[in-house]
């Protein structure tokens, strides 16, 4: 559909919809959504919109007005901004930033330093705007705000372009997964809405897109202050024939909820209702999965049928993913947290060597000597060892050898582990394929990461429960219970309950007291 | 192609998966259940995650004993029907210097009888995470809140020291002398709320319905008359009107709205079409700008 198609649906179902009289929305506002009955029904899913770029672009100024415009701001929400547009005396234009900068150190020093979370909705969806902020200094602010992002928006100053800092957000996009981007050109009105100046900055980003692996990236003139082709298409550009921002965003798809994908879900915790029930519960995070599938868990070799698909309300034929759910399977096999149940022969990988990039996230350096763990979705296993190989230049996408890293590098490191987890490559599953390392003493997420290849450093020890367990150190199992802590039990429903509490309760102990206990009960 | 799952379905997974993977990484958690609408959400939520099994975790409700009485009517019915565990704390200090929401600023009151109170019954218990109902989208300081929130010891809130959060991994390793609060609302709005107190059919404090109550009006607040307690004014004589709630808090802190909505469809509608926002109804919010992170620095919640 072609822009101005959109853009008249728009407004159509815009007027269908006209609120009633409010006091500073309606004329200036004429996307402006009412708050009536049509909030009752369920948004079609949410897109998470990320938005980078400097102050000095306007961004904050920019998201204010998609707010202003486009969503269903409170009364009280926009007498604030009234107010304080009055109060800084800047000839009764009000600062729509306000609707988003936050914490009052951030406001006082002028600029946006943590991530900021807001909400509207428009007639057709949620919306979640990811404010990030965008000087050097905060990629890694960036880089994780990107990671929740479904398409992000690149915000450049009409007079300046393309700079090297849009180049370095267009890195971190890539980096964490983000597949669309749109070109916010904004100050338009301070180039005299100039065609020629707008084509040559587009042009330039194709240039630079064109090195990522987008699967799309479109340029889109506008000015924040005024809110032409934000919520508004405008009259000053007739030379553009694109849509406005916000009718591009509402035609993207949301994500998450696509079933392409082969099936994962990685397993959070284990679910009890007396003795007949034992689910494992975790959402689905690729694919789905039906009632009578075979699944497997590639880290101990196990594999049996979905019996049930458990959920409070009633029970599920299909899990699809986005979807939180506890699987019982016909035969109770011998799984906990860390594992990730997949399809027969489409298994994630159990790999204790990662090649992979992160970005370092701690104010402290990387260390050789300190101890680290690695957080996958649900596991979390011992680091064995990192080698730093090179370093990412984010403005020339050259790789820098270097064997150290400190905050806000992004690094290519080789990263082995002490036991195999189940993950994936995070080009083809983001969900199994991202990972946090986290400082074994202090528990900090010093930095967040994607898998690019998964391996096995001794492929002849390196699969099953064998390796597994004896990573791990400390085999639970039935027999040892039996003939000491539970010798006294016999096999009557109540003593099967209660050799279940006691081997609970040891296991609970034995974590608790660090020590990684492996069950076979 | 793709299947479209409804933005209160993701919200309602999202919110499960955050439970699990908290009650599955914490020693030893507890819900924070205040008995209003979020609570309400936030303990469905946590039954969900953990059906068939019961939340493995107590429910802790901060008493500063001057909530409305049919708050607490609710709250113990609530658990008697569920049959959950609740825990009930009290800063009995403040109690004993009587220290109320009349003679004392609103500021004060509410740090000693909830953030005090709140602080005391976490080191008393030992709780090392604790389950609660804020939304980043209530208020400014809130929309840079972490799902998980973590505390320094003495349970400060320090915004440059939290960490950063990716994809959808969280990281609950703790660190010496760390707690931490749990948001699985965080994504949430007002508005998800009732649509989803109405999808679900929850039960609710009768208070959010609009009835016929004795109120009486200061500084263009409406306070509900509860009990005997509130000190009226010589001028002020208690007028029988059709009003409800959208925030419950503390009886004398928390104003009421004029409204005819007496059923949960009505009040969603209301709430729906409403023009302000709900934090309006709090008195203590009004103290200044930036008053919720100055709050939340000392460990209000």
């Amino acid at each position: 559909m072609s822009g101005s198609a959109r853009r008249k649906l728009l407004s159509a179902s815009s007027a269908a919809m006209a609120p009633a009289p409010k006091p500073l929305a309606t004329a200036a506002n004429p996307h402006h959504v009412a708050r009536s009955a049509s909030g009752a029904r369920e948004l079609n899913g949410i897109l998470r919109l990320l938005t980078c770029g400097s102050v000095d672009d306007g961004k904050s100024t920019l998201i204010g007005r998609l707010l202003w415009d486009a969503s269903d701001l409170y009364d009280d929400q926009r007498a604030t901004i009234e107010r304080s547009g009055k109060l800084a005396g800047n000839s009764g234009q009000p600062d729509f930033s306000l609707l988003v900068d936050g914490l009052a150190a951030e406001r006082e020093q002028g600029i946006t330093i943590d991530i900021a979370w807001r909400y509207f909705d428009t007639e057709k969806r949620r919306y979640v705007v990811i404010d990030s902020p965008g000087h050097e200094q905060y990629t890694r602010n960036m880089a994780s705000g990107a990671s929740h992002a479904d398409v992000a928006i690149l915000l450049v100053d009409a007079r300046s372009g393309v700079k090297k800092q849009t180049r370095r957000h267009a890195a971190i996009l890539d980096l964490v997964g983000v597949r669309r981007v749109v070109l916010a050109v904004n100050k338009m009105d301070l180039v005299d809405w100039s065609q020629d100046r707008f084509l040559a900055i587009k042009a330039e980003f194709e240039v630079l897109t064109k090195r990522f692996g987008f699967k799309e990236a479109i340029a889109i003139p506008v000015a924040a202050t005024t809110g032409d082709n934000v919520a508004r298409a405008s009259g000053k550009t007739p030379w553009y024939s694109g849509p406005t921002l916000l009718d591009h965003l509402d035609g993207l798809p949301s994500r998450i909820t696509e079933p392409k994908g082969q099936f994962r879900m990685p397993v959070q915790t284990v679910l009890r209702d007396g003795i007949d029930f034992r689910g494992l519960a975790g959402t689905v995070s690729a694919g789905a999965v039906c009632v009578g599938d075979r699944v497997v868990d590639v880290l101990s070799g196990q594999s049996s049928r979905v019996l049930r698909i458990a959920t409070m309300g009633r029970d599920l034929e299909i899990a699809r993913a986005g979807q939180a759910v506890a699987i019982q399977l016909e035969h109770d096999l011998d799984i906990a947290r860390g594992a990730v149940l997949s399809g027969a022969g489409h298994e994630p990988k159990a790999a204790d060597l990662l090649e992979a990039r992160f970005v370092w996230l701690s104010e402290t350096a990387f260390d050789p000597k300190a101890k680290y763990l690695l957080r996958t979705a649900t596991d979390l296993a011992p680091v064995s060892q990192i080698n730093i190989k090179a370093l990412l230049d984010l403005e020339t996408l050259e790789q820098r050898p270097a064997p150290h890293c400190g905050v806000n590098d992004i690094a290519i490191a080789r990263i082995e582990l002490s036991r195999p987890v189940a993950v994936d490559a995070f080009a083809d599953l983001a969900e199994t394929g991202s990972f946090m390392v986290v400082d074994f003493l202090t528990g900090a997420s010093v930095a967040g990461g994607v898998i690019e290849t998964a391996s096995t450093r001794s492929p002849q020890d390196g699969k099953g429960l064998t390796a597994q367990a004896q990573s791990h150190g400390f085999v639970l199992s039935r027999e040892r219970l039996a003939s000491g802590l539970c010798a006294d039990l016999g096999q009557s429903a109540a003593d099967r309950a209660e050799f279940e509490r006691r081997t609970l309760e040891v296991m609970k102990l034995l974590s608790e007291a660090g020590v990684a206990v492996e069950r076979k009960v | 192609m793709s299947v479209a799952i409804s933005h209160l379905d993701l919200l309602e997974a999202e919110a499960i998966h955050i439970f699990r993977e908290a009650a599955a990484q914490f020693r030893k958690p507890v819900l924070m259940y205040s008995i209003g609408k979020d609570s309400t959400v936030l303990l469905h939520l946590a039954r969900k995650a953990f059906y068939p099994q019961r939340p493995p975790f107590p429910l802790l409700h901060i008493d500063t004993t001057w909530k409305f009485r049919e708050m607490i009517a609710f709250r113990d019915k609530t658990v008697r029907d569920f049959g959950l565990e609740l825990i009930t704390y009290t800063n009995q200090d403040g109690l004993d210097r009587n220290v109320n929401p009349f003679d004392f600023g609103p500021s004060v009151y509410t740090d000693v009888m909830k953030t005090a109170a709140l602080k005391q019954a976490l080191d008393l218990h030992g709780f090392d995470a604790a389950f609660g109902g804020a939304r980043r989208d209530e208020e400014a300081s809130r929309a840079k809140e972490r799902v998980f929130s973590f505390r320094a010891a003495g349970h400060r809130w320090e915004p440059r020291k939290q960490r950063p959060e990716m994809w959808r991994l969280l990281n609950g390793r703790l660190g010496p002398g760390e707690t931490v609060r749990v948001f699985p609302l965080s994504n949430w709005t007002e508005r998800d709320v009732w649509r989803y107190i109405q999808r679900e059919k929850l039960e609710i404090v009768p208070l959010y319905l609009a009835a016929p109550r004795p109120t009486v009006e200061r500084g263009g607040q409406l306070l509900v008359v509860d009990d005997d307690r509130l000190p009226l004014k010589p001028s002020e004589v208690p007028l029988v009107q059709s009003v409800r709630f959208r925030t419950l808090g503390c009886y004398p802190l928390t104003a009421a709205v004029r409204s005819t909505a007496s059923d949960l469809d009505a009040v969603v509608e209301e709430t729906l079409t409403a023009r302000t926002s709900e934090r309006q109804g709090r008195l203590i919010d009004h103290d200044q700008a930036g008053a919720m992170e100055k709050k939340k620095q000392e460990g209000y919640f």
